[in-house]
């Protein structure tokens, strides 16, 4: 069977702590119920998830959604944003993880990455240095999410493929943005060409699209 | 005991008796006073003790339970491992709430079974007192979450595509003919994944037998799942290539053919292989560039993209000669052409399959730089054998969950399984009477297509020739 593999990366630095962290929270489960009722995704969809502060941590390692129970998400009440460790550590994983079709094996669909961020990287040069190596991976997206008026939209555009901008990371816009993402996973997998990559749909009025 | 309690007492407050030692001796012989310690020493104790069991329900209060999730109609069995768990000094136990999500729990062996009925993200009220509790205490309760994820089976929906967008193809079809001394037979459904959001079938097929040369084109085609006209992509690459050899394959134009051919037959050289194959290149090629360049040129006059036509090709050409059976094969993406001998011992690919790394990976007829590439030779095929018993051209939708992978296309007996699978051999009970081909046998290859394979949603296309 084919999986769908899919990664979120989050940033859980000190400026997430209180009511951005509980919003992020409610909406990740929010989007988890969403996809649980997705017949496509029940079927097909392993979920990872990977959160950045001064550390990195695998919260849950690639899991498919049939037996996904959401952790509940964290964060120090200060600290920097290692967001190139993170990068580091998610192209560790998906090297390790995503299966390639061989003769004998049966490939996944090419994999998701969505990042969400409200800051800028910390550690700046280990975060450009890791930007080529993530698009060696040949993910079929990376979406990059920017919360909030700190957030760098223009640093996460190096990376991803389509940036889109959340003015406040409060909870109804978490939970628009995280529904137009089990709205993109559910578009992941579809036959397509080698490189060609996923069409989003489009995304809801609080999300701004960066172009 | 007493004594040493009140000796203690008095020098951490700094009460001095080193004096008053004798006096000391009878105030603690006192029965007064040694009843008073009793009680200090008791009530110590009860603190002590209460403190522990509140930060021992605390501790369970705050500990992470994790119970496997379970699924709607699938047997489910967990076992909750009190060892594990350190839920050692339990001396009651209970769950609430599992009754009406279809469940029970059996606290001799502690293992939450049954059949889920009811899917959600349920909370579980675990009662529990500990030991060293009196018994009428109340039960202290903990949350703890069980999700049941829906049957996969009851969220696909069947939503007719709309009849009347452009391009329209019905969500099913299937067919079944006479070629010469072979019989064809061919199905082609919707995929549950289209049929889901109401989507299009993007798999297609066509064939014809020319009665005045004798030969057969067939051809099955799949469309893209992500090129929104793929759908008319796959018609199209079908309905050119019967096109093309209805127009080209005439007797004419195949007497050079024939004449190589039967000196191939009576004395099979280089030279004469050379020719074969060269024939096969030059008019197969020909065949698959016009279909690419009338796809193409459709589009241009649509203004669309050509890419939002992508469709994979595969086609064979089918003759019995005196020397016997021809076939000759062109391919182009994931969709595999497989020719079993007479008596079903040796399979032969007749293509060669575009698998990429990563699923959904492959090539279409739509794309330009399939003609240009070194291996555009590999694409084709040519078989002269004295007979065959099957011959089997199919979509992915087929070969996902029929051979899983490509390294099972070159097993017999993955070939034989498949066949023994159209002859009854599945759960669903769906028979293909292929030795006898009664009327009904497109239905019958169409019904057998709705095989149910978690992960295996696609469009499925199958053409079987014997």
């Amino acid at each position: 069977m084919r999986r769908l593999p899919v990664y979120f990366l989050l940033d859980t630095s000190g400026s997430m702590f209180g009511e951005p962290i509980q919003a992020l929270n409610n909406a990740l489960s929010g989007m988890v119920n969403t996809l649980r009722m997705d017949a496509q995704a029940l079927d097909s969809l392993w979920l990872s998830i990977i959160t950045f502060d001064r550390d990195v941590k695998e919260l849950m390692p690639l899991t498919e959604l049939v037996s996904f129970q959401l952790p509940e998400i964290t964060c120090p009440q200060s600290g920097p944003t290692h967001t190139g460790s993170g990068l580091e550590f998610l192209h560790a994983r998906v090297s390790a993880d995503v299966r390639k079709g061989t003769p004998t094996q049966k490939g996944d669909w090419r994999p998701l990455l969505f990042i969400f961020t409200d800051g800028k990287p910390s550690d700046l040069q280990l975060y450009r240095s890791m930007i080529p190596k993530i698009k060696e991976l040949n993910f079929a997206a990376i979406v990059g999410c920017a919360a909030g008026k700190a957030a760098d939209n223009e640093m996460l555009r190096e990376l991803a493929d389509t940036v889109v901008h959340l003015d406040t990371a409060d909870s109804a816009t978490l939970k628009q943005f995280f529904k137009w993402v089990s709205d993109t996973i559910e578009q992941g997998n579809k036959s397509m060409g080698t490189t060609s990559q996923v069409v989003l749909p489009p995304p809801p009025q609080e999300v701004n699209l960066i172009i | 005991m007493e004594k040493s309690f009140i000796r203690e007492l008095f020098h951490a407050q700094q009460i001095d008796i080193s004096n008053r030692e004798q006096l000391f001796e009878a105030f603690v012989q006192e029965e007064e006073n040694l009843h008073r310690v009793k009680q200090i020493l008791k009530n110590q104790q009860f603190l002590m003790d209460t403190w522990q069991l509140k930060s021992r329900l605390a501790d369970i209060q705050q500990q992470t339970v994790v119970i496997p999730n379970a699924t709607v109609g699938k047997v489910y069995e967990a076992r909750l491992d009190f060892q594990q768990l350190n839920w050692t000094d339990f001396a009651a136990f209970s769950i609430t709430g599992l009754e009406a999500v279809g469940l029970q729990f059996d606290s001799t062996t502690s293992v939450i079974s049954g059949t889920p009925t009811q899917n959600g993200d349920w909370r579980l009220k675990f009662s529990y007192r500990l030991q060293g509790e009196p018994e009428e205490t109340a039960l202290h309760e903990k949350l703890v979450a069980l999700i049941v994820n829906p049957d996969p089976r009851s969220l696909w929906k069947n939503i007719s595509s709309d009849n009347t967008a452009p391009f329209w193809r019905e969500d099913n079809a299937s067919a079944s003919a006479v070629l010469g001394d072979k019989r064809l037979v061919v199905a082609s459904r919707r995929g549950r994944s289209h049929a889901n959001t109401g989507g299009f079938r993007d798999d297609d097929f066509a064939f014809r037998y020319f009665p005045d040369t004798g030969w057969t084109v067939l051809a099955v085609s799949d469309g893209a799942g992500s090129a929104p006209l793929a759908r008319e992509g796959a018609r199209m690459a079908c309905a050119h290539i019967v096109e093309y050899f209805e127009q080209h394959f005439t007797n004419a134009a195949l007497a050079p053919f024939d004449a190589v051919l039967a000196e191939h037959a009576a004395n099979p050289s280089e030279t004469t292989e050379k020719q074969l194959t060269r024939f096969v290149y030059e008019q197969l090629g020909k065949a698959a560039f016009t279909t690419h360049k009338k796809i193409a040129e459709f589009a241009h006059n649509q203004q669309v993209p050509v890419k939002d036509f992508h469709a994979t090709l595969i086609f064979a050409l089918l003759k019995k000669y005196p020397c016997g059976y021809v076939i000759m094969s062109f391919g182009v993406g994931d969709c595999p052409i497989g020719l079993l001998n007479k008596d079903l011992s040796a399979i032969t690919l007749m293509n060669r399959l575009d698998v990429g790394a990563f699923g959904g990976g492959t090539r279409f007829i739509t794309m330009p730089e399939i003609f240009k590439s070194d291996t555009f030779a590999t694409r084709f095929g040519f078989k002269l054998v004295p007979d065959f018993s099957y011959l089997m051209l199919m979509t992915d939708g087929i070969y996902d969950p029929k051979f899983e992978v490509e390294a099972n296309l070159e097993k017999v007996s993955a070939w034989k399984a498949l066949l023994a699978d159209l002859g009854g051999e599945n759960k669903e009970n769906a028979i293909v009477e292929l030795d006898t081909y009664p009327p009904a046998v497109a239905q019958q290859l169409s019904g057998w297509m709705d095989f149910w394979s978690p992960g295996n949603h696609d469009d499925r296309t199958l053409m079987i020739i014997s």
